[in-house]
Order: C-alpha cells, then sequence, then structure tokens
C-alpha cells in the first residue's frame, strides 16, 4: 500500500465505507473527508470510531458541523502530502465536483509514487454498468486532476442481495477495463457476512467490508 | 431489466422518466439535488423539458403551465421550498391540474437543518395552501416502492386532474437500496384529456383553465365538485400495510423511514417475547382509517412513531375513534430515531399497563 491512497469513484460506488474500513485495518494516520458533494453518509459522522483508533480526521473547517452543507475543506488536507511520514486516506466526493476538491493540494506532491488514485467501482451503479463507462468515468477523473488512476477496486454490491456470481460479474468487466489501462484490480470488497460463503479467489487483496455509517435498519 | 443500486433521489427521478414525465421544472435545495441534476442530464437525453427556474414560486407555476397544456409534469423540493410552492398548488387544485411533487423533507421550521425529518405532515394532509383542497399523498418507505408509487402516482394524478404529494424524508432521498425500475404498477383507467389548453382549436371550444369564481354559487359549485373527488379517494383509494398483526399485543404506527426502523424495533421485542405490530400508512391522505378497523382484537396499545413532535397524532386518534390508548414517541430537528429507543418505548407501554 501506498502512503496516501485517493478514494474515486461515482457517489454511491462505496467510496466512504471503503475509505473507514481501510483507514481501521490499515492503521492510517490521517482520514481526509473531501467530500462536499453528499449531505449525509459521510465518513465525517464516524469522528468517534476515528479518534478509537487513533485516526485524525480532517473535514470541514468547522467541525463537527454535520447539518451545515457548506463545502468547506481543512486546510489540514494538505499536510500528508508535505509530511512524508504521515499516512493518508482521502475521501472524495462523487461527481466531477467531488473530484475537483482535490486539486487544491496536488501541487505540493513531492513523489506521484507514494500516491495511489483508486476508482471504486459498483457496476450495479448505472454510471459505471459497462466498461465503456466505466473508462468515460475515469478518464473524466483523470482530465479534471490531471493525476492518473492507479489501480481499480471492485465493489460489486446490491448490498443484501449480493451474490458471489454478482463480485465475479464485476471482475470479469473491471479485467477488461485492468488490461485497456494497464491498471491493477488492488482490492476486491466483500462484506462480512458474506465473507466466509465466498470460496471465489478474487483479484487484488480482499477487503473484508463493515458497514459503518450505513446504520443496521438500512 | 434486473435490478440496480441507486440512490433515492436519482430512483425517484427515473421513475418520472419511465411513467412518461415530459418536463420538469425546480430549483435546487438540499437534500434532494440530486433529483434535478439527474435530471438535467437524463430529460434531455430521452428529448423532455428540464428547467432550473429562478425560484420555487416560479417552478410550480411553470408546473401549472405546463399540466395545463398537458404535460406529465414534476417538481421536487424539500420542505422549505415546498412550503414556497403552497400557492401554486393550490392554484392546480383550484384549476384541476394533474401534477407530481416530491417532497424530500427535512427538519423545519423555517430554513431548519438538512439533515430528514417528517415535520410537514400537517402541511402535506391538510391542503398545504388555502382554500378547500386535498394532495392525494403517498409515503412510501423503500426505494422500490417509491420508485413503483412514482410511477403510478403519474396516474393517479391525471385520473383525479389534482396534484399528487410524494412524501419522502431525506433519509429515502439519500439512501442506496437495490430497485427494479421496470416493475408492472397498476394503471389507472384515464380518459383523453379533453380539457387541455394546448392550442388546438380544431373540433372543440376554447378550454379556460382557471381557479378564479367571481360568483359564489358557482364556486360552492366547484368546491362541492372537488370534494366529490377528495371523499372518493378516502372511499375508494385508502392505502395501508399491517406488518406482523398476528397475536400482537401492541401495534406501532408509522410511515416512511421511521417504519423501516419499527421493522427492526419489532424483531428485537420478539426476541424479548413481545409481539409487536406495524401500522403502516401508506397514504397520508386519504388517511387509512381503514387499517385501525382492521387490527387484530388482540391489539391493546397503540404507539406513534414520528419523526415530528407528534403531528400524524389527530389522525391516529380521529381513527382509533378512542378505542385504544394512544402513546406517542418522536424524535426531531433531524435525529433519527434508533430501534432501540422505540423497543424501550414499547416496554413501557407493556410493562407500565395492565390490560383485561
Amino acid at each position: 500500500m501506498r502512503r496516501i491512497t485517493i478514494i474515486s469513484g461515482h457517489y454511491g460506488s462505496g467510496k466512504s465505507e471503503i475509505s473507514a474500513n481501510l483507514a481501521i485495518q490499515k492503521k492510517i494516520d490521517y482520514l481526509v473527508d473531501l467530500d462536499i458533494i453528499n449531505p449525509y453518509f459521510r465518513t465525517r459522522s464516524l469522528d468517534k470510531l476515528f479518534e478509537k483508533n487513533n485516526i485524525h480526521l480532517v473535514e470541514s473547517t468547522v467541525k463537527g458541523m454535520l447539518g451545515s452543507d457548506l463545502p468547506y475543506v481543512s486546510g489540514e488536507g494538505v499536510i500528508p502530502f508535505v509530511n512524508p511520514n504521515i499516512t493518508a486516506i482521502y475521501d472524495l466526493g462523487g461527481t466531477e465536483n467531488g473530484v475537483r476538491v482535490l486539486i487544491q493540494f496536488l501541487d505540493r506532491v513531492k513523489d506521484i509514487n507514494e500516491i495511489d488514485f483508486l476508482c471504486t467501482v459498483n457496476i450495479f451503479r448505472p454510471e459505471t454498468s459497462d466498461v465503456k463507462s466505466i473508462l468515460q468515468t475515469i478518464s473524466m477523473y483523470e482530465a479534471v486532476t490531471q493525476l492518473k488512476i492507479t489501480g481499480l477496486i471492485n465493489n460489486t454490491n446490491l448490498i443484501k442481495e449480493t451474490t458471489e456470481e454478482d463480485i465475479i460479474r464485476g471482475e470479469e468487466i473491471l479485467k477488461e477495463v485492468s488490461k485497456k489501462l494497464n491498471i491493477p484490480i488492488l482490492y476486491t470488497v466483500v462484506e462480512e457476512n458474506n465473507n466466509q460463503s465466498y470460496k471465489y479467489i478474487f483479484l487484488g487483496e480482499r477487503l473484508v467490508l463493515t458497514r459503518y455509517i450505513a446504520k443496521r435498519w438500512l | 431489466m434486473s435490478k440496480v443500486l441507486m440512490k433515492g433521489n436519482e430512483a425517484m427521478a427515473l421513475a418520472a422518466i419511465k411513467a412518461g414525465c415530459e418536463a420538469f421544472y425546480g430549483y435546487p435545495i438540499t437534500p434532494q439535488n440530486e433529483l434535478p441534476e439527474y435530471l438535467s442530464k437524463h430529460m434531455a437525453l430521452h428529448g423532455r423539458v428540464f428547467v432550473q427556474a429562478e425560484s420555487e414560486v416560479a417552478a410550480i407555476n411553470m408546473v401549472y403551465g405546463a399540466a395545463g397544456a398537458g404535460a406529465r409534469v414534476l417538481t421536487s423540493s424539500s420542505s422549505p421550498g415546498i412550503a414556497l410552492k403552497q400557492e401554486g398548488i393550490s392554484y392546480m387544485a383550484g384549476a384541476e391540474l394533474p401534477a407530481v411533487i416530491i417532497n424530500v423533507m427535512r427538519g423545519g421550521p423555517g430554513l431548519g437543518g438538512i439533515q430528514p425529518s417528517q415535520a410537514d405532515y400537517k402541511q402535506i394532509t391538510r391542503g398545504g395552501g388555502n382554500g378547500d383542497y386535498y394532495l392525494y399523498a403517498l409515503a412510501p418507505e423503500t426505494l422500490q416502492e417509491a420508485v413503483d408509487l412514482i410511477k403510478e402516482a403519474f396516474d393517479i394524478a391525471d385520473y383525479y386532474r389534482n396534484p399528487v404529494m410524494i412524501a419522502v424524508d431525506g433519509l429515502i432521498g439519500q439512501m442506496m437500496e437495490p430497485v427494479d425500475l421496470d416493475r408492472e404498477v397498476p394503471k389507472w383507467d384515464l380518459t383523453p384529456k379533453t380539457w387541455v389548453a394546448d392550442g388546438n382549436r380544431k373540433n372543440r371550444e376554447r378550454n379556460v383553465i382557471n381557479s378564479l369564481y367571481l360568483d359564489p354559487n358557482d364556486l360552492e359549485n366547484h368546491n362541492l365538485h372537488l370534494k366529490e373527488k377528495f371523499d372518493d379517494m378516502r372511499k375508494n383509494h385508502q392505502r395501508y400495510e399491517l406488518v406482523n398483526m398476528k397475536n400482537a399485543e401492541i401495534a406501532i404506527v408509522a410511515y416512511g423511514s421511521v417504519s423501516r426502523i419499527a421493522r427492526t424495533a419489532i424483531e428485537i421485542l420478539a426476541e424479548q417475547g413481545i409481539k409487536c405490530g406495524i401500522l403502516r400508512p401508506i397514504t397520508l391522505f386519504p388517511y387509512p382509517k381503514k387499517a385501525f378497523h382492521a387490527l387484530p382484537k388482540t391489539v391493546k396499545d397503540l404507539l406513534v412513531v414520528e419523526m415530528s413532535t407528534g403531528q400524524m397524532l389527530e389522525d391516529v386518534k380521529l381513527s382509533n375513534e378512542c378505542h385504544l390508548p394512544v402513546h406517542f414517541f418522536g424524535r426531531v430537528g433531524g435525529i433519527i430515531p434508533e430501534a432501540q429507543e422505540i423497543v424501550d418505548k414499547v416496554l413501557e407501554i407493556v410493562g407500565g399497563e395492565k390490560h383485561e
């Protein structure tokens, strides 16, 4: 895992849950929530969980204002780019505008090889359901940030209705994307309740996901 | 088509396109912004009309115009924005114009907050604007139900020539769930729109669309004609769901997101040996009075749970007709009730009172 991981993807692709899970499992120093698009279901709502796990949460300039709906991003977001001793995960907002927030930090990048810029894909999201639309999404993110996507996350799911075959289908599509762009599938996401029952060896590391943000009754 | 994973606001927008919605007019407000955002792209792709108006007032009057011209038309907003639209909605009910209005409710009063709420219940169920009218109001609890009801809502609006309100809270707008957009929904028996002002004057007299009646006798007749429609809704089109009512000793009355939480609560209660059912109104107007008559005799208490300070209580009490004790639990301001809080309230009721 590189020192900095930036998680992109269409909204609803699972960026925030994945960011939170990676930060906790990999004992990352900083979780930077750059999501100014979504008003609900953001990683910043997990402040207590991160505190317990010694993860420093960077969110709005006005901390704890979950209901503010203001597109503020704390200047602290730059720290992992300038301090080479800090590991970080950046959780972007969905859409073109969500990705744009990242640009303000990129002129501080010292070594591009320290950064993974990942794209999360769920083929059940209509905007990323096939190779063509995924390639379009990726090239849009690259055009906005001037940064190459370095890897893919297969997060194919229908929440509780997900089957092993669904994830394999997602992998088949992502394999083509992977081949076309010459980038690897770095993670395949499997929900913790299904982890034991899925015997298939998925490409990339198996990221066993706990849903922290979506509550039990969702 | 098989299932896709969608965000509530997107799914509702796509459902409208599937229902043949020809025009959308709206103005941004959280937590429903993804709905117009989605339509701003996809209405154009389907060769239909999308306009971001200069205000909510402008938007609802554009809806009035498009409906008058015979189009299937949609607007959406969230609580304060819906409040701004009330004048136009009242005019539409008066002029008998069909439209679908989606309210993704947030906390109030005033600007309130952006977190989910059900505090527009009274505004939704009592007409909302001036004059003697009601909106047919549907309150889905899942994205699939939201999609199905929106598809049907355009038919209902056309059938009654009256606005239909889809009442959801911010949570339904923002959450993700698998949905099948192509599920069959009931088709209503619709007649051609011979009343429209579409500029086509061949073989017909001039059509006038208006809510102004200066002769009180005419206005009284008009009001009585409207009342017939609302009475027909009350008589024939109440909708509700009864969940887990067999031998239930207590029933939770809850709609929308809150009924989802209630479903978790009754599972926890079942583990503790308490039989608790859910009476879930699907239509908020007409209020599903019939559901209360359908409750089994084992039910000894009603617990109303809402994300408001108790706006639905009056309807429950009117429907219950002093039959059972009515209790209440609510969270407000954008706080979502926890399943455990509902469980605790139920335990307090069933443990604290002697039956028989």
